[in-house]
């Protein structure tokens, strides 16, 4: 791993500031050291609260912007400013799946700094879980949760076919186009997270990369030389989507031609990224932002980003966001969804976490191509639900 | 609490001095209320798997997932209790009655590892020797890509063991202190060698000390949740607490109830044996046999004590001073910056269940130690279940009846609390029960003949006496709560931090250089409640 020196801690606002005013970051502490105004990394009482109170108003676009090579040089981020929305007060309580490791987290904790009159209480566990757990509170009267908030559009759609989620803004639904939302409007995406294949670039070239992954298994350039993370969610949700577009049988055809091919199991896929750029592996499987993390913490290292066409190995996932049903928070609830599908928030998704932003004012980071540039398969994001099935199959495969 | 006959004699002036027996009636009854309440989620357990179709109930008990992390489970309990004996007990020999140097700071070495929650554990030993842990990180350069995996069986008993075993050592401990010397010295005498005087004489004796001590490690594993999750093997804890989070809940409710049964039946066990005890766990000798000298032996032994004491408590808070000192990890964490109020609200909760629990501890404890008839150690009985069970299971149940009959509970600290003082109310009631005992009769029989009425003679008399032992129990469960993790974790409100829950989430995520603070200022807390046990063991 890199060598960070981390900003964290006491002083990491004031640190922040000079470092950014110093411009030129370098690619470790774009990783390490954007940990966010409350800083982080030693996790150390007195970490906590940064020491000095950042007031409405001391916030600005470079906090909620990442730093390091592939920020550089970027336009402002086009859209409806935070600044145009009306402050958000109160307590919110927020069920977050997944949350990205914690970066999900920093948004919630800038968006606290900024307005001192509001709390996000957040309860973060697995996206499949928390949506089971509101879907129960609902048959019960009602769930405490306000909004949910998940990685995964899956775990949106079973809150949403529960009848769980109350309606969404107008204006949050209209900025995002339609593919990133449900069509009844349920849930709203405000990120995208798109299935692609990093390579190693001295090992292979881009064009010789097949472009679906049912040709992965002919190619004699990637014998031995791939590998995947089953366990991992993303991972799944691919499947999935090979589930609903070629059927069982064929999906466990693949998944056992590929084991035959030769193909490394690892545990989640920054590992895989990062064993492509190593010369561990020659290609995998894996979210474009993994690629993009390994980029830029390690200056020029060998590894390409690859992407299939119209089939399931180009699956574009999102994180959203729902209103749950029953919440007597709705007016803060759907200012809060306005304030993620802000321009600055988008700019984050877009810098610290690498995503593709949902509103068209803001860019991918470095040369990701345009979100309408992709090709991903026809399918409606809502019925990757059945996680279950393909957990069955992949432990029918030998694969889990 | 080696007053077993003290106990009997007094039980026994009790009984004939038995006069006014009305406050004993007030007393059973809010007893019994009080059993009641702690007994009621787990019987909805039972009526919620008896909702299960029959069918249905036995495709789940059969398939081959039950019958499989059933059989993990066993392998799990029967490999840490016979490991925790063959650590325990030898360590239990060589600071009792032996001429092992540094006796005094051994005994400590060997308890304390009870003081590290046995997740803390798991978490820093994946730490070290887990993939592209620190141990990997040694042996790369000298060309050693790949290490055993630490995940798995034999993962989870070692770490199980090393941070239960004390169990077994501290109670064979206390019957080696406390066993008649004479009785070995006569078989010395007649010829026997030092094994054979141990084997046919010592070893009868302080018996029933490691069973009650292999017991207790039996059920810390049969419950154990940090531990198996973290080392990513099937058991019943986790499970339960998986179906649990998919809100798959007729099988969630099977697994707990089998849990629940065996656990039930390791503390069924567990009663019998020190009921039975006479003589033999304490006895009345009060002549130490002599010191068996090591000789060759002194080296080993000493290695012995060293290697548990370095695995036990150096690598572990070595490991958390290293994420302490090291940077993070690849990408930031920052999200999880560790907040005061975490603090504060692990402390508020660990004192709320404290005094509740000693509240609702002095009657069922007075009433057991005083009581006249059988039904008086009912509740005390009942409240015993609250050892055998899982956090898990009490977690599961919480949620469903909070959910379905008291909304406005569901989700609250109230309920959490509650949670805890099931669980940790039985350390209140021992502790409180044997300083009662203590008090001679007499003295109320004298407060009483001065005219105080029973309920003042109580309090100017027995509550002085006793403050000592319902300390000690307030304190213990002060510090078990502040561990205590699946029952926080399934019941805190949403956004309601802990050290634990924050430990958890952050170990989860793999950021382990934040949790190392929280989890040495645990470590530290936890360090207090050995303390409090110490000096309630009666060595010299």
């Amino acid at each position: 791993m890199s060598d960070s020196n981390d900003l964290t801690g006491r002083n990491a606002t004031q640190s922040r500031r000079r470092f950014l005013a110093l411009g030129g970051a370098t690619a470790a502490t774009a990783l390490a050291g954007c940990s966010g105004i409350l800083g982080g990394g030693d996790g150390g009482e007195g970490g906590s609260d940064g020491g000095t109170d950042t007031g409405a108003g001391q916030i600005s676009l470079s906090d909620f912007r990442g730093s390091g090579p592939l920020v550089e040089q970027r336009d402002a981020p086009g859209g409806t400013s935070i600044e145009e929305l009306p402050d958000l007060s109160g307590e919110l309580t927020l069920y977050l799946g997944g949350g990205e490791g914690g970066l999900y987290l920093d948004l919630i904790n800038l968006l606290e700094q900024l307005y001192p009159d509001f709390t996000a209480n957040h309860r973060l566990e697995a996206s499949s879980d928390l949506a089971n757990t509101i879907i129960e509170e609902n048959e019960a009267g009602a769930s405490p949760a306000d909004v949910f908030m998940s990685i995964d559009a899956g775990s949106l759609g079973a809150v949403a076919n529960a009848g769980a989620t109350a309606s969404l803004p107008e204006e949050a639904l209209s900025t995002v186009p339609e593919a990133y939302q449900d069509s009844e409007g349920r849930w709203v995406g405000i990120a995208g997270r798109a299935r692609a294949i990093p390579y190693n670039t001295n090992q292979i070239s881009e064009s010789d990369i097949p472009s679906t992954v049912q040709e992965f298994p002919e190619t004699a350039a990637l014998e031995n030389s791939m590998g995947w993370a089953p366990s991992y969610g993303a991972f799944q949700s691919f499947v999935t989507a090979m589930r609903l577009i070629r059927g069982d049988d064929e999906t466990m055809s693949w998944l056992q031609a590929m084991q035959d091919h030769g193909i490394t199991t690892y545990d989640d896929e920054f590992r895989v990224s990062n064993a492509c750029a190593d010369g561990e592996l020659t290609a995998g499987f894996a979210n474009h932002y993994y690629t993009l993390r390994v980029q830029s913490a390690r200056d020029d290292s060998p590894i390409g980003l690859a992407f299939t066409e119209g089939d399931a190995g180009a699956l574009v996932n999102v994180s959203g966001l729902e209103i749950i049903d029953g919440t007597d928070n709705a007016d803060l609830a759907s200012n809060f969804v306005r304030h993620v599908l802000s321009a600055e928030a988008q700019e984050f998704f877009a810098t610290r976490t690498f995503a593709y932003p949902m509103i068209p004012g803001v860019a991918p980071v470095g040369d990701l191509p345009r979100i309408d540039d992709l090709n991903p398969p026809d399918i409606n994001l809502t019925e990757l639900a059945d996680v279950a099935g393909t957990v069955d199959l992949l432990r029918d495969a030998g694969v889990l | 609490m080696g007053t077993k006959d003290r106990y009997e004699r007094l039980r026994e002036q009790a009984t004939t001095s038995e006069r006014d027996s009305s406050p004993h009636t007030l007393l059973a009854v809010v007893s019994l209320a009080i059993s009641l309440l702690l007994l009621a989620p787990l019987v909805w357990i039972f009526l919620r798997a008896g909702e299960i179709e029959f069918a249905r109930a036995v495709e789940l008990l059969t398939s081959d997932t039950t019958v499989s992390v059933t059989l993990n489970t066993l392998a799990l309990v029967t490999g840490v209790t016979v490991a925790s004996i063959l650590i325990g007990v030898p360590l239990a020999i060589l600071t009792a009655q032996t001429d092992l140097p540094f006796k005094r700071f051994w005994t400590i070495t060997s308890a304390l590892p009870l003081v590290v929650p046995s997740y803390i554990g798991a978490f820093a030993f994946v730490s070290a020797f887990g993939p592209r842990g620190v141990l990997a990180d040694l042996l790369s350069p000298l060309g050693i890509e790949q290490i055993p995996t630490i995940y798995g069986l034999h993962g989870a008993i070692l770490v199980l063991t090393l941070f239960t075993y004390p169990y077994v050592f501290l109670t064979t401990r206390a019957s080696l202190l406390s066993f008649d010397g004479t009785v070995v010295e006569a078989a010395r005498t007649l010829n026997h060698t030092r094994w054979e005087a141990f084997r046919r004489v010592t070893l009868p004796q302080i018996a029933p000390g490691i069973a009650a001590g292999a017991l207790l490690v039996a059920l810390y594993a049969l419950s154990d949740f940090g531990t198996p999750a973290i080392m990513q093997y099937d058991v019943f804890t986790r499970m339960i607490y998986n179906e649990f989070g998919a809100r798959r809940l007729d099988y969630a409710s099977v697994l707990s109830m089998l849990l629940l049964v065996m656990a039930l039946g390791i503390l069924a066990v567990e009663s019998r044996l020190s009921a039975g005890r006479d003589g033999a766990y304490v006895s009345s000798g009060s002549r130490r046999p002599g010191l068996i000298r090591l000789g060759y032996w002194k080296a080993p032994a000493l290695l012995f004590c060293g290697a548990i004491a370095s695995l036990c408590l150096v690598l572990p808070i070595g490991i958390l001073l290293q994420w302490l000192l090291r940077s993070g990890t690849g990408y930031s964490g920052g999200g999880f910056a560790f907040e005061a109020s975490y603090a504060w609200n692990s402390v508020g909760l660990a004192a709320a269940a404290a005094a509740i629990c000693v509240v609702a501890a002095l009657p069922i404890a007075y009433l057991a130690a005083r009581g006249t008839s059988g039904i008086s150690s009912l509740p005390e009985r009942a409240t015993y279940v609250g050892y055998a069970v899982p956090g898990v299971v009490l977690g599961l149940a919480l949620v469903y009846l909070g959910l379905r009959y008291v909304p406005f509970l569901y989700q609250s600290v109230i309920l959490l609390v509650f949670a805890y003082v099931i669980r940790f109310l039985p350390q209140a009631v021992g502790t409180t029960e044997s300083s009662i005992l203590q008090v001679d009769p007499q003295y109320i029989e004298a407060a009483r003949s001065l005219g105080y009425h029973p309920l003042s003679a109580f309090r100017k008399v027995v509550l002085p006496l006793v403050a000592p032992g319902i300390a000690a129990g307030a304190a213990l469960v002060f510090l078990t709560t502040m561990k205590e993790l699946p029952a926080t974790l399934m019941l805190r409100p949403t956004g309601f931090e802990t050290f634990v829950t924050y430990i958890w989430l952050v170990q989860g995520a793999g950021y382990y250089g934040q949790a190392a603070v929280p989890a040495l200022v645990l470590v530290g807390l936890s360090g207090l409640s050995m303390l409090v046990i110490l000096r309630r063991e009666d060595t010299s």
